[in-house]
């Protein structure tokens, strides 16, 4: 069990290593080199060379790397000059916000997964299971972005019961939980619905592949009724490959929050992301990048790990 | 049973009508014919209608601005009056000829690079799934933004970002089944017979991944499509003035609280028909290919 | 003593798709008494497996019973699925094939039979644990306390099988019902585990339904016979008046196929079993019979007793009928080989699983200076159990995998070979796997499958392609006529023809034969086996035969190489070997295959 731990651990380290290497050398890649990228396209010639003595980027490019990492590692995530604000500072306001939001997006898909998952294991090939199939494949063809259209048509200009937006100005009123919950609503039901399509899926294939096994049989032999060997055989066995898709899903979350935050102006990472996409702030993308990417290994990581811990033979690999 | 059952000619007992034996091939295949159909209606709202309406989308009538649909606008029109039908059409047209080529970019990349790797020597593919490890770790759309704002942003640049990011997915599904097939029987049997790593790879790993890359291709397609239309609606796809169906959905979220139901409702459902049909698609071959692996 | 299980004309028929109903068992009758191990015995399609699943009732959705399955008076057929429920596991217990599968792997040991325990005598978890233990050790895991708690992953693939026994025994039923519980383990495994039931079913006075293909892993402890072929009931009665002389011809062919040590010609049954759908009118073996006469094929003939056992034949067999030649172990006449194959200090380290850091080193070798001559014409065997090494040393042969020594072809060494000189060193070395279906690529045709070897060399055109094709079809008895089938539509023995056929168009010297019939009926067996003899002899190959099955080896090869612990243990002409083994574990090799037991017995 440890040494399964200590190689993955040192196999995502690698992974991490080439990734932040790759994103230095993506940020190399912008036209006219980083500091026209920050000083906006119509620099002088003289104004980038002093910025490029001020912040090292004359030097050669082994020693930037070199400097990159020492940034990297003491946490000096660069500065913004569009917003005028150090990015680490940027990042971590910004990221409590999406961390909220998605925690609960993702705590409600699960359990929703696993209930509908279970019925369409359960009654695969009969008309619930079709059903489920049939909606699945719909919701999942789905775009985020005309979800939360129509959500935000339907619920907040038709029937006005749910707010839009405007999140940012409740947390300076500071009104209470139910009126930032009900803020939350919209958004969190269209990551759900979509999220939900395929976890789901996933998870009720697993069932139907459960329920097909050997062993499923010899329970029967023995006499054991059907709840038990759904909720005592199958389950365990059946969660597995949903933690691993789960840890997988970690950035595709991420992806549907750009366009979801963009959608109700929710001040998240994704949403910070996008507006310095369009504005070309280039230190706060790098960082963020940088830092999905992380969160992305990581998450695998987690999923691998408590993957082995559910699994008694993964131990002995 | 007193007697034991003599065997007679089994299957069906009466011969089913022409009629009824179409609609059970229909019915069978249900979920591909639907895929396909869907498949056809985009194609030709992509490429074939935007040439037949005659409207032109950037002319502007002022003073039938947001309009919702009448005989003059089939579809309505937008804030500055002009005619939604026309932007609709014009706008799948710029989406489908950025999409699709990339999408095939995507495929070819994928297919190459993860047969290259599954046939490779094991230092040479371990290294090569590292680097694609790292490249899988963000996120498509991620990338997609980081690397639109650098660029200007024209078809071309389009096609390239788009088909140049999609593809590692595809690639370590592939590297995955060479890999499983290349240590089969009948290619440890064809090797013993004198093949050689090409041989190997066009007659026996190509044939039997065949079911599974056309699924994958049919997918990709339908994810180049929302990839696009996502860039598009953030800002960061197709530019203006030329439109996309994502474009068109950002500026009707713009005045929403104005109820423009006929400005998002099209668009939208014309993106999530592409993907329906992609999936649909995906799903029918799967079923029809899924048993002869 | 008295029956506990009576089953009376039975019929048992499942949905087949567009088909509708199939028939798979007709009027079927087979009592099992207390201490009783009866064996029930048919090849694959026989319909033996769903014989056993329909007294638990476990049939597939659509499936329908007709007949009475009576368990100490009670009709199992008639109850509801509650009360079938409390019946399963308690009154008839049920072990399967391959216990690995049919354990929940993340669920422990303990935690599996206690389930059985609790499911029908609720109570204390603390009860059940120690019910638990107890079986354990009566079924003997060695130190049952200490491996309660372990996974099923985690024990040997014989103790596996022990600890599904344990479980099924529980409730302490009255019947078992054991579906094949010996296939896939190694012969010496296998063999203790039927000691092990046949040891229960006396203590614990417990019926045995022993469902198996293999008729020589019950010749030692089963008490009665019973043979299915195609559905129905063939011959049955008391074992030992069945093996002394079996009065059905199919008993006497199967009997018959079945290699024993020592043995030099193996019955062949021509034809193949026929299909659910397509099973003839009257008797359903009369196709395949070397005694039918036409009044076999009018109507199913009834069962005419006899001395020792009642057979459905018109025209059984009779006392002292002898039939083909199965005894007399003769001396092979011992021909002088010139040298083809040398191996030398053959030694094989895995290197697969050492990942970035490395950790292969502290696993053993799969295989420690192997050394041995293979003459040409000669059929070299290599016998061993699981993890003996003997595939790896195929696999090493055959230039598959990596190794350390060297390996020379007619005096010409593999090593420093490269490219197109070592592609055609390879060539003149073939080989035949153990699974036929995997061995061909499923989306090329037969033709095609036959034709790569003669492609990859180049230089025929069309025509001339498909007539060696042709040609090689007929070589192993096939019809031409299959070239244009795809192999999902041939049975498991026509695939293995194919495979050697496949292995005969690239014109070898020598063939590596890996587990070729192990997959396969013990008839399909037989005749995979007298087309190799036959075909060794008319193209003058070279065999190495690799199996666990001892007396299959010891049927085809002049010398055999015994292997354990990825080492050459002994290796001596076949007749010197069995009749005077120098090593231990030879002597329990072939104290486990079945014997000639008519001489000797």
């Amino acid at each position: 069990m440890i040494r399964m731990v200590g190689t993955r651990l040192a196999s995502s380290t690698l992974t991490i290593f080439i990734l932040v290497t790759m994103v230095f050398f993506m940020v190399h890649l912008t036209p006219g080199g980083p500091a026209y990228s920050i000083l906006g396209m119509k620099a002088t010639a003289a104004s980038v060379a002093e910025l490029n003595q001020r912040l090292g980027l004359d030097q050669p490019i082994i020693e930037q790397y070199g400097i990159w990492w020492w940034h990297l590692l003491h946490g000096q995530l660069g500065y913004s000059y569009l917003l005028s604000r150090p990015v680490g500072e940027l990042l971590w306001q910004y990221e409590i916000n999406t961390l909220v939001f998605y925690t609960v997006s993702i705590v409600v898909s699960t359990l929703l997964s696993i209930l509908i998952g279970l019925v369409q294991g359960v009654y695969f090939g009969r008309w619930p299971a079709k059903l489920i199939g049939g909606l699945q494949l719909a919701f999942y063809a789905l775009p985020a972005f005309f979800v939360a259209a129509m959500l935000v048509l339907w619920f907040s200009v038709q029937l006005k019961i749910l707010p839009a937006s405007g999140i940012t100005n409740l947390r300076l009123a500071d009104p209470g939980v139910g009126s930032y919950a009900a803020h939350l609503v919209l958004p969190v039901t269209t990551i759900t619905l979509l999220t939900v399509a395929s976890l789901s899926r996933y998870f009720g294939e697993a069932v139907h592949e459960e329920l097909g096994k050997d062993y499923v049989r010899t329970a029967r032999a023995k006499g054991v009724g059907f709840p038990a060997i759904l909720f005592g055989h199958v389950l365990r066995n059946a969660l597995r490959p949903l933690v691993t898709i789960l840890g997988l899903s970690f950035p595709y979350i991420f992806t549907g929050g750009v366009i979801v935050e963009s959608v109700f102006n929710y001040p998240g990472l994704g949403w910070l992301m996008w507006r310095s996409a369009l504005s070309q702030d280039y230190p706060i993308l790098i960082a963020i990048v940088l830092l999905i990417g992380i969160l992305t290994v990581v998450g695998n990581l987690l999923a691998d790990l408590v993957n082995g811990l559910l699994d008694p033979r993964a131990s002995y690999e | 049973m007193s007697e034991h059952a003599i065997p007679t000619a089994t299957s069906a007992g009466m011969p089913a009508a022409p009629l009824a034996r179409w609609l059970g091939w229909i019915g069978q295949r249900s979920t591909l014919v639907a895929g396909l159909t869907i498949t056809a209606v985009i194609l030709f709202v992509g490429f074939i209608a935007p040439f037949l309406y005659p409207a032109d989308p950037y002319a502007i009538h002022p003073a039938h601005a947001l309009e919702g649909p009448s005989a003059a606008f089939p579809l309505g029109t937008d804030e500055l009056g002009r005619d939604e039908l026309a932007l609709l059409l014009s706008g799948g047209f710029a989406t489908l000829v950025v999409a699709l080529p990339a999408a095939i970019l995507a495929f070819v990349v994928g297919v190459a690079y993860g047969l290259a790797a599954g046939l490779a020597p094991a230092w040479l593919d371990r290294l090569m799934m590292r680097i694609l490890d790292a490249v899988l770790a963000l996120p498509s759309l991620i990338i997609l933004i980081f690397f639109a704002s650098l660029v200007t942003l024209d078809n071309t640049s389009l096609i390239l970002l788009l088909g140049l990011i999609s593809w590692p997915g595809l690639a370590r599904l592939v590297r995955n089944e060479a890999l499983a097939q290349r240590g089969r029987d009948f290619v440890l049997a064809a090797e013993q017979l004198g093949a050689g790593r090409m041989y190997i790879a066009r007659v026996h790993l190509l044939r039997v991944m065949a079911p599974v890359l056309v699924v994958n291709g049919t997918f990709m397609v339908g994810d180049s499509v929302f990839a696009l239309s996502s860039l598009s609606f953030l800002g960061l796809g197709v530019q203006p003035p030329q439109v996309s169906w994502g474009s068109l959905l950002e500026s009707a979220l713009d005045i929403i609280a104005l109820d423009p139901w006929w400005l998002i409702l099209p668009p939208g459902l014309l993106v999530f028909g592409s993907l329906l049909a992609a999936s649909l698609t995906g799903q029918g071959l799967l079923q029809r290919w899924g048993g002869h692996r | 003593m008295s029956t506990v299980l009576d089953i009376r004309d039975l019929s048992v028929s499942l949905r087949r798709g567009r088909a509708g109903n199939v028939a798979i068992l007709d009027d079927f009758n087979l009592t099992v008494k207390a201490g009783e191990m009866m064996a029930l015995v048919g090849e694959s399609g026989s319909g033996k497996t769903i014989a056993g699943l329909s007294i638990m009732r476990l049939l597939p959705k659509g499936a329908k019973l007709d007949g009475q399955i009576l368990l100490g008076g009670r009709d199992l057929a008639t109850l509801d699925e509650a009360a079938m429920r409390r019946v399963r596991g308690r009154d008839v217990g049920m072990v399967f094939q391959n216990p690995l599968a049919a354990l929940n792997p993340s669920r422990t040991v303990a935690s599996q039979i206690q389930e059985s325990w609790m499911v029908h005598n609720g109570g204390s978890l603390r009860a059940a644990r120690a019910r638990a233990l107890e079986l354990l050790g009566e079924v003997g895991i060695p130190e049952p306390a200490k491996r309660l708690d372990d996974y099923p992953h985690q024990f040997s693939g014989g103790m596996r099988q022990r600890v599904m026994i344990a479980m099924s025994l529980a409730c302490s039923p009255k019947l078992l019902i054991a579906d094949e519980p010996t296939t896939g383990l190694d012969p010496l495994i296998a063999r203790q585990i039927m000691a092990l039931i046949a040891r229960l079913r006396r203590e614990h006075d417990m019926g045995v339904l022993f469902v198996t293909h293999d008729l020589s892993v019950v010749e030692e402890h089963a008490d009665a016979i019973h043979v299915l072929y195609a559905g129905r009931s063939v011959e049955w009665g008391g074992a030992k008046g069945f093996f002394a002389h079996p009065r059905h011809p199919y008993s006497e062919a199967l009997l018959g196929s079945v290699a024993r040590v020592g043995q030099t010609r193996l019955q062949n049954i021509p034809g193949n079993l026929p299909e659910p759908e397509s099973r003839p009118p009257g008797c359903r073996f009369a196709p395949r019979c070397g005694y039918a006469k036409p009044p076999c094929e009018a109507a199913y003939p009834p069962a005419l007793s006899g001395e020792g056992t009642a057979a459905a034949c018109l025209y059984p067999l009779p006392a002292g009928h002898r039939g083909q030649d199965t005894a007399m172990l003769q001396g092979k006449t011992k021909r002088n080989f010139a040298a083809q194959l040398e191996v030398q200090d053959l030694t094989v380290r895995y290197a697969g699983q050492s990942g970035w850091f490395g950790g292969a080193a502290k696993l053993p070798p799969s295989l420690s200076d192997v050394a041995f001559t293979l003459g040409r014409g000669e059929c070299l065997g290599v016998v061993g159990e699981s993890g003996s090494g003997k595939s790896t040393l195929g696999r090493a042969v055959l230039q598959m995998i990596p190794y350390d020594g060297h390996v020379l072809l007619d005096g010409e060494d593999f090593a420093g070979k490269r490219g197109a000189p070592r592609r055609l060193q390879r060539r003149r070395i073939q080989v035949v796997f153990q699974d036929p279906r995997e061995s061909m690529n499923p989306r090329l045709s037969i033709g095609d499958v036959i034709a790569e070897p003669l492609r990859l060399k180049g230089g025929i055109g069309r025509a001339e392609e498909r007539r060696q094709v042709a040609t090689l079809l007929g070589r192993v008895g096939l019809n031409p006529e299959m070239a244009v089938r795809m192999p999902g539509a041939v049975s498991g023995g026509q695939a293995q023809r194919i495979a050697i056929a496949r292995a005969l168009a690239a014109e070898p010297e020598l063939i590596v034969l890996d587990e070729p019939t192990s997959s396969l009926d013990v008839s399909t067996q037989a005749m995979l086996l007298n087309l190799l003899k036959d075909l060794a002899v008319e193209a003058g190959l070279s065999y190495i035969l690799i199996s666990h099955d001892f007396a299959v080896v010891s049927y085809m090869a002049d010398r055999i190489a015994v292997l354990n612990a990825g080492r050459i243990v002994e290796m001596n002409d076949t007749e010197k070997l069995i009749q005077a083994p120098q090593h231990s574990y030879t002597a329990a090799l072939i104290g486990a295959a079945p014997q000639l037991h008519r001489t000797t017995r």
